[in-house]
């Protein structure tokens, strides 16, 4: 069974704890702010007089937020008993580990562009290809090199889309599609010349076409659903032959 | 006796029809078959079996399929997690944590094939108790929630997010009511349900309609999964199967009393809102070690220990759907992202359900047993090659999947930002102890709290005695209360020092 954590572990955890109690505690006065703005005590809405305090749509979030409030502050209590406070500065308190602070940034810098940049703008089987070529490659043998390759590969083309197509009138264009596929196959080839002998690696580029290819297809033409990017550089010709050329081979 | 005979009838029926029909069985193989690779690879929960399948088949197909899919998933990936709890001592899922205890080391014995062939048969029988409880109490439940109203609904989603917290946190209980909290504060977000008062929306029309259940899933479930799993694990040495994966009758008749004792408890703890497979296979062992004869055993090889836990954690399914069904509060996590599904069908669990969906849940989980039964006994040797598979390869894909289906349910890419965001926060959260569960129940139960809180304060006139007037009301609010004030330091202490007088 579980024995729960050790003496150190829990030293840090209440350090951490103190940061988060602050953290909810800011959280809690800002929405309980914010909450000011719901009528409370009998408002007038385009001329029309709203209810009693018990039928306000604030009386519930203003429960939820003060008792959010009342329970970080015990949580940042407990905390400082425990000495969270006196060691809530120190690396070792927290537990500052230079790796997993990479290994969390870079992953994060990836999820970021794929889902903020990529997806909205360029075709997805092109940029989840992509990611799954980077996040296999970089954190399979754990190498912090490979996590920073990993992570500029999707920022470049992920930055580049986001600067050039921001609005989302302008995600119809191709020029970030194209700028994916060169980084996609550049990755795919540095990744094949790294692979010497592990099969996971040589894996990868099979696994990063096929995945979401299939996804996709199944998606919009199994359950007819909505894609992301319909008009993709790649998508835009898997329908057009999928309606035009496979279609008819049974609809005829 | 009427009454269990008409039961009997309507599962009767309900049955036929799902057997009749070809399609069921392409749903249930599939299902049952991702449900289990879920459950085998450490890394995947049952959890978000439901939830990446939610995305996928909770509204593109009929509801009656979707509910095939999502529940085999569920039953398949309970069970999946035994095989790396076996032969790798690493869980597949949290619910299969007590089940190493005594797998691996039967396994490293020599006798992994037996263990695995009692698993299956063990889960099983699990499945079936936990879903004959279903049958069962559903329906006398339904009976007496009929007299449940606007007062009584609003304590039970209260009492449901605070035991959810208290009985899933790692670390402090006020982390799990913390969580429980900003998932209702989550729910808050968007037009409120009775005088359409925009609430939190900072002026972007995407927030009118509020959070959405699916994204907020994926991002509370998958995202943190798969930034905790994206790291270099060497693989864990995969213990050499011997002997054949068999059902071992004679094992079976000898602990049937282990069996049934622990689909009880499976189910009992299953039924408590919002307490997953995870503490009902913890709380089986624990008890099965306090009253086995064989207790000193447990965590050495023992089979009653493998049987405790396994048992239990698959009837838990069938406990988790009780009040799913019956109140619209999900049992478990898998049964929240299961509540996931029938919202985006515009279903509503609860007293007004209709007994038509109750029915064919029963059917379904009787025919997902038996697959993933036969699937256990026949296709097990699939499911040790799977175990191979770095999470570095299929973590990334999970990451796909959870984008497309995120986006495919119908809010598109506002919907991936929400559940990016809410994935990061999950993530910290997850990193400071705070469990998940609550806050996902709050998300979900956050409306139905709001809008029958209110209601009850309308009807009454502002009467806050409103909740202690009525009897059932007046019961739940003393849980409510008793609940809170069971963690209060000084209470806690006064019934201690109450505990020793009398002892």
């Amino acid at each position: 069974m579980d024995t729960g954590p050790s003496d150190k572990d829990l030293q840090i955890l209440r350090a951490r704890d103190f940061w988060g109690a602050v953290v909810l505690m800011a959280l809690s006065v800002f929405f309980l702010w914010r909450t000011m703005d719901i009528p409370l005590w009998g408002g007038n809405r385009a001329g029309v007089s709203t209810a009693d305090w018990y039928n306000s749509a604030a009386i519930v979030p203003l429960g939820i937020f003060t008792g959010l409030f009342v329970l970080s502050t015990i949580l940042l209590i407990i905390s400082i008993r425990a000495g969270g406070a006196r060691h809530a500065m120190t690396a070792a308190g927290i537990a500052w580990n230079g790796d997993e602070a990479l290994r969390f940034s870079t992953i994060g810098v990836i999820l970021f562009f794929y889902i903020a940049g990529l997806v909205p703008r360029v075709d997805f089987v092109l940029c989840s290809g992509l990611l799954i070529t980077a996040l296999t490659f970089g954190y399979h043998g754990g190498h912090r090199d490979r996590m920073v390759l990993s992570a500029a590969a999707l920022a470049i083309p992920g930055a580049y889309a986001l600067i050039r197509h921001l609005p989302q009138s302008r995600w119809g264009a191709h020029d970030d599609d194209w700028v994916t596929l060169a980084v996609w196959i550049a990755l795919t080839v540095y990744v094949l010349a790294k692979a010497k002998g592990d099969r996971v690696l040589k894996a990868v580029p099979i696994i990063a076409l096929v995945a979401p290819v299939i996804l996709v297809c199944a998606m919009a033409f199994g359950f007819r659903q909505n894609v992301p990017n319909r008009g993709g550089l790649l998508f835009k010709q898997i329908e057009y032959h999928y309606y035009v050329t496979i279609r008819p081979l049974w609809r005829d | 006796m009427e009454f269990v005979l008409s039961q009997l009838a309507g599962f009767g029926g309900a049955f036929v029809a799902l057997v009749a029909d070809p399609l069921t069985y392409a749903y249930l193989i599939v299902s049952v078959f991702l449900g289990i690779t879920f459950g085998a690879l450490p890394g995947l929960t049952a959890t978000l079996a439901v939830t990446i399948l939610t995305g996928f088949f909770g509204n593109k197909i009929p509801l009656d399929y979707s509910l095939i899919a999502l529940l085999g998933a569920y039953v398949g990936a309970i069970y999946g997690g035994s095989y790396p709890s076996i032969l790798l001592n690493i869980p597949g899922t949290a619910a299969s944590a007590a089940t190493a205890m005594d797998g691996h080391p039967l396994a490293k014995a020599g006798r992994g094939g037996e263990a695995l062939g009692l698993t299956t048969t063990a889960s099983f029988i699990g499945t079936l108790i936990g879903t004959i409880a279903l049958l069962v109490f559903v329906w006398l439940l339904l009976l007496l929630s009929q007299n449940i109203a606007s007062p009584e609904k609003a304590l039970l989603a209260l009492f449901g997010i605070l035991l959810s917290g208290t009985l899933m946190s790692e670390d402090l209980v006020i982390k799990g009511w913390i969580a429980g909290l900003i998932g209702l504060a989550m729910a808050m977000v968007g037009l409120d349900p009775l005088l359409s008062e925009p609430r939190y929306t900072f002026g972007w029309s995407y927030m009118l309609s509020g959070f959405q259940v699916v994204p907020v899933l994926m991002g509370a479930f998958a995202v943190p999964q798969i930034i905790e799993g994206m790291r270099h694990m060497e693989m864990g040495k995969l213990v050499q199967l011997k002997g054949r994966i068999l059902p071992n009758l004679k094992s079976v008749r000898r602990y049937l009393p282990t069996i049934t004792r622990s689909g009880v408890i499976g189910t009992g703890v299953g039924a408590l809102p919002g307490v997953g497979e995870d503490v009902a296979g913890w709380v089986s062992y624990g008890v099965g070690k306090t009253v086995s004869k064989e207790g000193d055993k447990f965590g050495k090889g023992s089979l009653e220990g493998l049987l405790s836990s396994e048992t239990a954690n698959n009837a838990c399914i069938g406990g988790a759907l009780i009040p799913l069904l019956v109140l619209g509060i999900p049992g478990s996590p898998p049964a929240a992202a299961l509540m996931g599904a029938f919202k985006i069908n515009n279903i509503i669990p609860g007293p007004t359900i209709d007994p038509e969906i109750i029915l064919r849940v029963v059917a379904i989980m009787v025919l997902a047993s038996f697959t993933m039964f036969i699937m256990g006994l026949f296709t097990a040797r699939i499911f040790i090659k799977i175990l191979k598979l770095p999470q570095v390869v299929f973590l990334p894909i999970v990451m796909v999947l959870t984008t497309i289906g995120s986006f495919s349910v119908g809010g598109g890419i506002n919907d991936l930002y929400l559940m990016l965001g809410v994935g990061f926060a999950a993530y910290f959260l997850n990193m400071l102890k705070f469990p998940i569960a609550p806050l996902v129940i709050g998300v979900i139960l956050g409306g139905l709290f709001d809008e029958t809180f209110r209601r009850s304060l309308l009807i009454s006139g502002g009467d806050l005695t409103t909740f202690a007037s009525r009897p059932v009301a007046a019961v739940l609010l003393a849980l409510n209360l008793a609940l809170i004030m069971s963690q209060i330091p000084a209470i806690k202490r006064a019934f201690g020092r109450l505990r020793r007088k009398v002892i």
